[in-house]
């Protein structure tokens, strides 16, 4: 397995500040206690919470993009004591 | 209400398929069964698309697909909650759990005690955290049945009695015998065919209702607009901006604590499988949305007005909205298949759960104070009479008190899980905390928390705590694990130097 060396301490971590976009937007709640601009007949309220469960699905899955590809961070996780399964086992 | 029969067929045929299933998954992947890590965690075989499965059909629960409706069926918009409350529990299960997995892989933990056991070096606690998650999940389970028997009764089953009871207690049985016979592995296989009924069921209700009910549009439109969107706060306080904010994060903060949600992720086969359901998840976010909308879609078809539902309204009050929305708007057959999916949804967690509990027993109650040369065999054997006992007593709570109970208990169970947040978290990243100061964190947010909850009667967990002049309601749980994390930073410092004067002071 060949990758970067992976940085030191915790700012390999980096791309784990993404996460407050998120907890941010959410948790800011008079931001989006709102009808307008609704959407098809649904209230802001209700379709842009839904619309934020698949942009945090689309956080979480750029964090562990960034992390397997680039910073290597998750790549000691596959070579460390978790390898117990055949590779590839995916089921 | 008269029997549906051709409802009723396809519910039991869809029963008696996982019944069968349940069974048969004990040949899966086959192992020895009387070791418990393989009996109560599966072998820690599952990989990603396994795992999916299971931590959805774990934690998105039958009770959540009766309660979440019912909730915004009759309050509005704060029932929305569970949408934020699920878009935030991801980044922490990213974040933190792939690390307890490993630590916990490496050290042959199968349970979070067995882990603050190992990390902080205290048996007692990892006696707090066992007997925490013990308690707080068995009214857990009991609510499952709760979701089970609505739809046992909207089928046409008579309620009341032991007649009436009957069903739930067979489908109790048949619960406890494969979960004693396949361990975690019944769950697992289960969950697959849950996790597809339910989702066949929901994407029909949101493509088929609304269409009846005029669309999405009309649907909002009915709802009475002071429901629709939360009420703005009154002056001098974050009213309900902030309850709704802190139900929320405390909400996820307990999730992955929770020893049914341990269990599902140390089963994993490795850390990568657990980032990579960070992500897959959320497709059961969005299905718990569209069933949160459910709620709506009950009001706008005015079901709690139609005389055929008044029985059933009466008998389990807002949680019928949605078995009676399928009623009337699905043909016979298909709410066969939609009331299986919420009776099966109810099966996996309860048997995750009782699994999880039966670990926890085990390991950190019978073999740390009661036998501690137990050998392997007879762990595995102790977990599994176990998790029939656990069942047993959910079937009991269930028929013997009232249900109010078991939903404020749930609630205090929220409180009470949360607590373990500083030991097992705390835990994932330094030894550097005294146990002792731990635990006292423990003793002193599970008892203001409680009291918090006590002040409103048990009705809410929702406390208005006053800061500086400015109401600010929030969540209990976490509000009292602030004070938790506070007490172990500010007491571990200190017993650590009583811990180092005592011990130099023995070496003189």
């Amino acid at each position: 397995m060949t990758r970067k060396t992976p940085g030191t301490g915790w700012i390999r971590y980096w791309p784990r500040l993404l996460f407050a976009i998120p907890l941010t937007a959410i948790l800011w709640v008079p931001s989006y206690n709102r009808i307008e601009p609704s959407l098809g007949g649904i209230p802001f309220f209700y379709w842009y919470q839904l619309a934020w469960i698949l942009l945090g699905a689309a956080i979480v899955f750029v964090v562990y993009t960034i992390e397997t590809r680039i910073t290597g961070t998750t790549a000691r996780s596959k070579t460390g004591p978790e390898t117990t399964a055949p590779p590839g086992d995916v089921l | 209400m008269n029997l549906d029969l051709v409802a009723t067929t396809v519910f039991v045929l869809l029963f008696l398929f996982v019944t069968w299933l349940g069974f048969v998954a004990a040949h899966w992947r086959k192992a020895d069964l009387n070791v418990l890590h393989e009996w109560g965690l599966g072998g820690r075989r599952f990989g990603t698309v396994v795992t999916w499965f299971l931590l959805g059909g774990d934690l998105y629960t039958a009770y959540t697909f009766i309660a979440v409706p019912a909730l915004v069926f009759g309050k509005g918009a704060m029932g929305f909650f569970a949408i934020p409350y699920t878009i935030l529990i991801y980044p922490i299960l990213y974040l933190m759990f792939p690390r307890l997995w490993a630590i916990a892989h490496a050290k042959g933990h199968v349970t979070a005690a067995d882990f603050v056991r190992d990390r902080f070096g205290s048996r007692m606690l990892a006696l707090a955290v066992a007997v925490t998650g013990i308690v707080a999940t068995m009214p857990y389970i009991a609510l499952q049945l709760v979701g089970m028997e609505v739809v046992i009764g909207a089928l046409g089953f008579p309620a009341g009695g032991f007649v009436g009871h009957l069903p739930l207690i067979i489908a109790f049985i048949v619960l406890a015998a494969f979960t004693y016979t396949s361990g975690l592995r019944a769950p697992a296989l289960i969950a697959i065919v849950k996790d597809t009924l339910i989702f066949v069921t929901i994407f029909a209700a949101v493509v088929i209702i609304p269409e009846r009910l005029g669309g999405y549009g009309a649907i909002f439109a009915s709802v009475p607009p002071e429901k629709l969107l939360l009420a703005p706060p009154a002056e001098g306080s974050l009213g309900s901006y902030s309850a709704y904010a802190t139900l929320a994060l405390g909400s996820a903060l307990s999730l992955f604590l929770y020893p049914h949600s341990m269990t599902g992720i140390l089963s994993a086969s490795n850390g990568d499988v657990i980032r990579r359901n960070a992500t897959m998840l959320s497709a059961y976010s969005f299905i718990l949305g569209l069933i949160a909308l459910l709620g709506y879609m009950a009001v706008a078809a005015g079901v709690d007005k139609d005389p055929a539902f008044a029985a059933g309204f009466t008998e389990y009050g807002a949680n019928f909205a949605v078995p009676a929305l399928f009623l009337s708007s699905f043909s016979s057959w298909f709410v066969g298949v939609a009331f299986a999916a919420i009776a099966i949804g109810a099966l996996v967690p309860a048997a995750i759960m009782s699994i999880a509990c039966a670990n926890l027993f085990t390991r950190n109650l019978y073999k740390e104070f009661m036998r501690a040369d137990c050998t392997e065999a007879d762990e595995a054997r102790m977990a599994k009479i176990v998790s029939l006992v656990v069942k047993i007593g959910a079937v009991v709570f269930i028929l013997a008190i009232p249900q109010d109970y078991a939903i404020q208990l749930q609630l205090l169970g929220g409180i009470w899980m949360i607590q373990l947040l500083p030991p097992i978290v705390l835990g994932l990243y330094t030894r550097g905390f005294n146990p002792i100061a731990l635990l006292l964190g423990w003793i002193a947010g599970t008892a203001i928390g409680t009291y918090m909850a006590a002040t409103q009667g048990f009705a809410s967990s929702v406390y208005p705590l006053a800061i500086f002049g400015v109401t600010v309601p929030g969540y209990a749980a976490l509000y009292s694990v602030v004070i938790n994390l506070i007490v172990a930073v500010v007491l571990s410092p200190l017993f650590d130097l009583v811990a180092r004067r005592g011990a130099t002071s023995a070496a003189r």
